[in-house]
């Protein structure tokens, strides 16, 4: 046996152990002491009373639902590299590429879709992007539809999420 | 048998199967409640019909219809008995039901020279009805478990099994150690032997003058009853759901109310047998009606007292903080409620003035009492069943061995040595 092996002596086992009650009592004691204090003031219980009260505690660091950022000039910062695509664990997004004409870039997505209900949030895309292009700082948690179609977001929608945290353009392209 | 017998008769069983059945869904919710606050959470309090959400209780009757229209699944792997794995949750919800029909619920009425029981069958072996009637309800435990063809709910109906049996034997020493010490078998003459005093102040209760046997009776009921912390036929870390593995939709909600059902019954037991039934401490039933009118005024002062604390505490808990903006309706239901409470306080003033000063009966006198021990019945058992709750969410689940170690060698030699003294005191003393 090792010298680093420490053996600790068991608590013995007095009476009072034995009878159960006194610890029963001691532990009744402190569940009936919340169930009364609460029971008396029900609004002093610390609970987000969702949907009316909402989280304020959302930090910029937050991975909510995902946005294309803009230029300056306000043409989308996406440059159609698929490196977001290429990143994601779930295969949920999906781009077409296109040239750009105007001379700004050379590529722009023709469409961008990302399936959220496949989206496992794990932020992959936004670390992969070159551009700065695909951001998860809209500080949105919580998305509802009526069917599976309303989920799939497609670019229109996501260029027009805004940033919750003041970074409103791509920090990458000018 | 007169019209009184009859209507008494009725009014006892309609009263039984009430407070059996009615009880299910606010003891559900009691418990969700009860186990929220004790967490320091809310619980579920949105739940309402047409704006009234009477502190959450609706949810109980809407998790009735959901469990009612969910698809009857029935594994494919039962071939044979299969009828039986369906009846088992019957079983055992009937079993439990039908024990809780043996309590009396007021003293026994005398109407124009004929006793009458306030008990649902009216039995004066109430003591054996309810162990033989309450032990059927593992049977059905049994059958669910074994006839579900699945190894986690043959082990979860082994467990249960083997649990009632070890802790029947130490009900039974000490639910007898009470018949000798009251000299019955019948609920309701134990509950009038505990109206004496005991020494002049203390209430002649079970738990003052046999304190092991009255802890004995209770740990052994929280056992039969399945609740914590011996539920080890379902402990969901070891053996998934146990003996309702295979159950799905209204045949688990069976064994669910089941649960509760024997829950209320075994309070109703403990209060019966221990803390003095319907009575109230050092009230017996001819202290009442003797002094009827002190007892009316006492009453009338009594009511209103209660009210305006119980309106304080709604007015003040039926809202929602003041940071919010919109109250959910709880405004409107909290004056609505207000109004009904006070009007329902009138009522009773109206009818308490009626009985004992404007038209002073026997009969009426008699009903009142009944009536009051109906209610403070109620309201200890309810007190009871939150006992049993606040119990569930303090203590942790014991380990089988454990379970059996209790039994077999702490309770059983405890509540034999406890009916020993007993016997020895009560031919010795003659008591």
């Amino acid at each position: 046996m090792s010298h680093n092996i420490k053996i600790t002596a068991r608590p013995e086992r007095t009476l009072k152990h034995n009878l159960y009650l006194p610890a029963i009592y001691a532990g009744f004691k402190v569940t009936f002491k919340h169930f009364f204090t609460n029971l008396n003031d029900i609004n002093a219980v610390e609970t987000l009373r969702y949907p009316e009260e909402q989280p304020t505690d959302i930090s910029s660091r937050y991975r909510g639902l995902h946005r294309l950022t803009h230029r300056e000039d306000g043409t989308e910062a996406c440059v159609a590299c698929f490196m977001c695509a290429t990143a994601c664990p779930s295969n949920c997004i999906f781009i077409e590429a296109q040239e750009r004409e105007d001379g700004v870039d050379e590529k722009r997505p023709k469409s961008f879709f990302i399936d959220t209900l496949e989206c496992v949030f794990c932020g992959y895309c936004v670390e992969a992007c070159p551009c700065d292009a695909i951001r998860m700082d809209t500080g949105i948690f919580s998305l509802t539809g009526d069917k599976r179609e309303d989920f799939v977001m497609d670019k229109e929608m996501l260029l027009s999420h805004k940033g919750a945290f003041g970074e409103e353009v791509s920090c990458a392209r000018g | 048998m007169s019209t009184a017998s009859i209507f008494v008769a009725l009014i006892s069983f309609i009263l039984g199967a009430l407070l059996a059945l009615l009880t299910i869904p606010v003891l559900v919710w009691l418990e969700r409640r009860i186990a929220s606050l004790i967490q320091d959470r809310v619980g579920p309090n949105r739940t309402n019909i047409f704006g009234f959400r009477l502190g959450g209780v609706v949810q109980s009757f809407a998790d009735v219809v959901k469990l009612l229209l969910k698809e009857e699944y029935y594994p494919s792997h039962i071939k044979m008995g299969r009828w039986l794995f369906m009846l088992a949750p019957v079983i055992t919800f009937v079993a439990a039901f039908l024990a809780f029909m043996a309590i009396p619920f007021a003293d026994t009425l005398l109407i124009d020279g004929e006793l009458l029981r306030v008990q649902a069958l009216p039995i004066d072996f109430g003591v054996f009805w309810y162990l033989s009637i309450g032990a059927v309800g593992v049977l059905g435990v049994i059958f669910g478990g074994y006839l579900s063809h699945n190894k986690y709910a043959l082990l979860g109906a082994a467990r249960a099994g083997s649990m009632v049996i070890s802790y029947e034997l130490a009900l039974g020493l000490s639910v007898l150690s009470f018949v000798l010490l009251y000299d019955t078998v019948d609920f309701n003459a134990m509950v009038i032997w505990q109206s004496q005093t005991l020494f002049g102040s203390l209430p002649a209760w079970g738990i003052f003058i046999q304190p092991l046997a009255s802890i004995i009776l209770i740990v052994a009921l929280f056992a039969e009853t399945n609740r914590n912390p011996f539920t080890v036929a379902e402990g969901e870390s070891e053996i998934v759901a146990g003996y309702m593995t295979e159950h799905t939709a209204m045949k688990f909600a069976m064994y669910f109310m089941g649960e509760y059902v024997a829950m209320n019954t075994a309070s109703a037991v403990i209060i019966t047998v221990v803390f003095g039934g319907y009575q109230l401490p050092w009230v017996s039933t001819a202290m009442l009606l003797e002094n009827f009118t002190t007892f009316t005024v006492t009453l009338m002062m009594g009511v209103p007292i209660f009210l305006f604390i119980f309106i304080k505490w709604m007015r003040k808990n039926n809202r929602v903080k003041e940071t919010l903006s919109s109250d959910g309706g709880r405004n409107f239901e909290t004056k609505v409620l207000t109004t009904a409470l006070v009007l329902m306080g009138l009522f009773i003033e109206m009818l308490l003035l009626y009985v004992s000063f404007i038209a002073p009966s026997d009969l009426g006198a008699t009903l009142t009492v009944a009536i009051f021990q109906v209610i403070t019945f109620v309201i200890k058992l309810m007190m009871f069943n939150i006992f049993f709750i606040i119990i569930r969410w303090t203590l942790p689940r014991f380990r089988y061995d454990q379970v059996q170690k209790l039994g077999w060698v702490y309770l059983l030699p405890l509540a034999l040595f406890n009916l020993f003294i007993t016997a020895i005191i009560v031919v010795g003393v003659g008591l």
